[in-house]
């Protein structure tokens, strides 16, 4: 290629990039993240430093990569670490600003006895729309009319008011009515109109044509950090405590809105203090390595025997046993243990129909076990079916026709010749299928939910995986807690992590068969 | 080697200077105040559906936007329209198919609807997490519908929407076998029985139990006895979180209920969700407690189904059901609060609106007078309406997420004979009560 179209390939390249990177940076500044608008950018300068000049060469292979790594691997860690300090979960998502606000807000009461008006909104005549102050203008349910600002409820005279039907005012002399689309684009102005009256209470609108007289009970005291609700005599005081507002005279009473706000390591030092949580993790840890390993044992040998079977040249019509054979694996794994569970059904199961058995096989810790097992069996072994048929083929001839003329047998050809080799190019994948399995939710949830619970804790079910386990835990309080699960997902990382690394190591001593 | 540098160095800050200029510049949003008249109605006319499970997408310039399920849409869409037509604003209804978390989810980054179709058990989570505000119905208004729906829309005694149908569970029989309903759950029992020895049948009751239990199924043995049931209620009629009775005198009694159908194996923990349909619908089983997203199924079956309030229990009175109820939310965050307040409360209490819901989905309308006028014709709704006439709520308090798991399984448990019914109701409290202290 001659060196200007090469250039200009270039050129064109590292502008499309850059306009995506704006383009993204566009979005960001849309949904108001700053950080994260001045990250894109430094992304982008950065990539135009290396790829627009002539340094730099080794980062010109890596950066791409390196930004993938960040993006799909790095960044979610870190935020999952991140998280895991915070309360955020359901009733602690906002600020505690904003939960005040709400409280607040949510408090309002219709004043009883108070009349129903019907409303309009309106601005003072030649007032702009957009911005003029608005009125609210009333029709009480006798027939007066009145008209409601900040100040507070005046009446307006009866001359040359039209209303509708229902009472609603549709033209008034001195006032401007707005258009429901008018109004509706002041929802905020509207929302914080209350029309002061004589008893405490405020004239608020509901929608766009009726108003009602409201009363907050809740009121917030900045000075001392309490909120007073008056609804109840004596009035009720509610002071912070744990990221929630909490009745000072009686602790179980407390609002429901909390806010979010940093816990520091209190998640992980209830992963490891709280007593049902310890009794629980050593069982389902030594269930879920048991688990995954069974998986990938049984998985791998029935797939690599039948890969083994069916790489024979004498076996004729392999096309469409091979297919019939992947199906398994092209069905959605989802429906799949959905039908494996209605076969293991006690009672109307066709396990136990067709063999005459009335195994429990979903009630009992052991019978949930092997359902499982077998269910992955099914699932599993068409992958390690399709991966060791490549692997074997890839295996040279003339290798094992050595080793026949060396007097080997069939056994003796398999375990010191194909076996090795095949494992270098499988070792990897077992490892993988090891990691998926070790956190096989779907399989787990939708065949046994972690069941069947023994004794009376549902939080610890025989069938757990740790990863079921840390999600019914992180959900089985009131509200799902969203940092308390990200301390468990991480303290799962790091024991995946852990084991993962001696795994490594021997597929790196397998590498060294080549 | 200086001259690059620098060449590497214009060009960075020149892409600096054009990234923080769009990073800088906060975008200008189209404002929607059209002038009276030459604001034209238009909608989609057609409800618009997600591609896959995702949360629909909101569209800045409509003026309200609306979510629902699909089977609500076109109901939602037809009054939608009018709406627009008569206000002169452009709304869009779109169907949303996890509503529950993808309302939360996309409110929280300002992205939610400023209406949503939804149940009342999501209210006291909603609640929590400032994802719905108060919706302020007069009180004739609120009069004109069925007291135990609005008493469904309310938390804390705020009310936070718009009723528009009620559901619950009762008892499905089959008329071919069985011609008149049992009254109470020995006749049914021994009805049951009767035609498996007869070889009519193959099974008394077809319910709902599963390895795992179910609370809602089960929660209307413990509701037979007086002071059974999960939460006491407070003087205001809201759930207590603070008042646990699910192992109370009588919701033992209930659980001893429980033991004694599930040791005649009238009640099974192989009977769940895949199953419980398909045993009536073949025949097998002559009664099924179930409530009315069964009938469709019973009737492409072939069924002559009845369908009859639950039979009382020996010692108590009737079995209860939690009582479901569909509703209008507002969201609190709604960038059109003033059109969705509008809307819901104009619209939603309308007659011709309750029936055309009722036509999508078949639960008796929360409205007394659309209520009335559908019972007259369908023999269906005023039997599921006559089931539940007694049946309170479902809990809407956030605690009730605690109750679910515990206390499902405990009946599974008890049902499967693993637990004597007091040992196993006292270790569910205790553990209800643990969760709900969690937080």
């Amino acid at each position: 290629m001659t060196k200007p179209i090469a250039l200009a390939i270039k050129w064109v390249l590292i502008l499309a990039t850059m306009a995506g990177i704006l383009w993204i940076a566009t979005r960001l500044a849309q949904a108001g993240n700053t950080i994260a608008v001045i990250i894109a950018g430094a992304v982008g300068m950065g990539i135009l430093a290396i790829y627009a000049t002539r340094r730099s060469v080794p980062l010109k292979y890596l950066v791409p990569g390196l930004l993938f790594m960040i993006l799909f691997q790095l960044w979610p860690v870190l935020y999952t670490v991140s998280l895991s300090t915070t309360n955020y979960g359901d009733g602690h998502l906002y600020s505690k600003q904003e939960s005040v606000t709400d409280i607040v807000a949510q408090s309002v009461r219709e004043v009883p006895n108070t009349p129903r008006y019907k409303m309009s909104v309106a601005t003072k005549e030649g007032g702009d729309p957009t911005t003029a102050d608005l009125v609210l203008l009333l029709t009480k349910p006798d027939g007066s009319t009145f008209v409601g600002d900040k100040t507070g409820l005046q009446p307006l005279a009866a001359t040359g008011v039209e209303k509708t039907s229902i009472g609603k005012i549709t033209k008034a002399p001195g006032y401007t009515v707005l258009t429901a689309k008018q109004a509706n684009a002041r929802s905020k102005d509207l929302s914080a109109i209350a029309v002061p009256t004589t008893d405490g209470g405020g004239i608020k609108p509901v929608g766009l044509s009726e108003a009602f007289e409201g009363r907050a009970t809740v009121s917030y005291d900045a000075a001392a950090d309490r909120l007073t609700d008056d609804a109840t005599q004596p009035p009720a005081v509610y002071a912070p405590k744990d990221a929630r507002w909490v009745n000072v005279a009686d602790p179980s009473q407390s609002f429901p809105q909390g806010w979010q706000e940093s816990v520091g390591l209190a998640n992980y030092t209830r992963i490891f203090t709280d007593p049902t949580i310890r009794s629980g993790f050593v069982g389902i840890f030594i269930w879920n390595v048991a688990f995954a390993i069974a998986s990938v044992l049984t998985t791998f040998l029935l797939g690599m025997l039948i890969a083994l079977l069916f790489n024979d040249p004498r076996l004729r019509g392999k096309a469409v046993y091979r297919s019939l054979l992947i199906l398994p694996y092209a069905l959605p794994g989802f429906v799949t243990a959905l039908v494996w569970k209605g076969m293991f059904n006690q009672d109307y199961g066709i396990i136990n129909q067709t063999l005459g058995l009335s195994v429990d096989w979903l009630g009992t810790p052991a019978g949930a076990k092997a359902a499982i097992l077998i269910t992955n069996l099914w699932l599993g072994f068409p992958y390690m079916f399709i991966v060791c048929t490549g692997a074997l083929q890839s295996i040279p001839q003339d290798v094992r026709e050595a080793a026949t003329i060396d007097g080997a047998n069939a056994f003796r050809t398999l375990r010191s010749i194909i076996m090795p080799l095949l494992l270098v190019a499988v070792g990897p994948l077992l490892l993988a299928s090891f990691a998926f399995n070790f956190n096989n939710f779907g399989l787990i949830y939708l065949l046994t939910k972690g069941g069947p619970f023994n004794g009376a804790d549902t939080s610890i079910g025989s069938s757990d995986l740790l990863i079921t386990y840390a999600y019914r835990l992180a959900f089985s309080g009131v509200a799902p807690n969203y940092g308390f699960a990200a301390a468990v997902s991480v303290v799962i990382f790091l024991l995946v992590a852990l084991m993962s690394i001696p795994g490594f190591r021997r597929t790196k001593a397998l590498e060294e068969v080549n | 080697m200086h001259k690059r540098a620098l060449g590497a160095v214009a060009v960075t800050g020149v892409a600096a200077l054009a990234l923080s200029a769009c990073g800088g510049s906060s975008p200008t949003t189209p404002s929607n105040t059209g002038a009276a008249g030459t604001s034209k109605a238009t909608t989609s006319g057609t409800p618009e559906t997600p591609s896959g499970t995702a949360a629909p997408v909101r569209d800045a310039n409509v003026d309200l936007v609306i979510w629902t399920d699909a089977d609500r849409s076109k109901a939602v869409q037809k009054y939608a329209d009018e709406f627009a037509a008569e206000n002169g604003v452009t709304v869009k209804v779109q169907i949303a198919t996890d509503t529950r978390t993808q309302f939360k989810d996309a409110t929280k980054v300002g992205k939610g609807p400023d209406v949503v179709v939804g149940a009342h058990d999501w209210l006291g989570e909603l609640v929590q997490n400032s994802t719905v505000a108060p919706v302020n119905l007069s009180s004739d208004v609120a009069g004109k519908f069925l007291p135990s729906a609005v008493a469904a829309t309310k938390f804390n005694g705020q009310a936070y929407g718009v009723p528009y149908a009620v559901e619950n569970i009762g008892l499905m029989y089959n008329k071919d076998l069985v011609p008149n309903p049992p009254k109470t759950m020995d006749e049914l029992v021994a009805t049951g029985e009767k035609l498996v020895k007869e070889g009519k049948a193959k099974q008394v009751l077809s319910q709902f139990v599963s390895k795992v239990g179910n609370a809602y199924f089960a929660y209307p043995y413990l509701s037979a006895f007086p002071e059974g049931g999960i939460f006491a209620t407070k003087p205001n009629g809201d759930y207590d979180p603070n008042k646990l009775i699910v192992n109370t005198a009588d919701s033992v009694k209930g659980g001893e209920v429980l033991a004694d159908l599930g040791k005649k194996k009238i009640l099974s923990t192989n009977v769940d969700d895949t199953n419980q349909d398909a045993l009536f619908d073949t025949k097998a089983a002559p009664f099924m407690i179930s409530g009315p997203w069964s009938v469709a199924k019973a009737k492409e079956a072939g069924i002559n189904y009845g369908i009859a309030p639950l039979p009382s229990l020996t010692g108590g009175g009737a079995m209860q059901p939690f009582l479901g109820v569909q509703m209008f939310y507002v969201s609190s965050k709604a960038k059109n609060a003033a059109l969705a307040q509008e809307f819901v409360t104009n619209y939603i209490p309308r007659k011709d609106v309750q029936l055309a819901l009722f036509e999508v989905g078949k639960r008796p309308p929360a409205l007394k007078e659309a209520y009335d006028e559908v019972a007259a014709t369908d023999p269906d709704v005023k039997a599921w309406y006559e089931a539940g006439v007694d049946g309170k709520p479902m809990p809407n308090i956030p605690a009730m997420n605690s109750v679910w798991g515990p206390f499902g399984q405990a009946t599974a448990d008890i049902i499967a004979g693993k637990a004597g019914a007091k040992e196993r109701l006292d270790a569910a409290a205790k553990e209800i009560a643990a969760n709900i202290a969690k937080g």
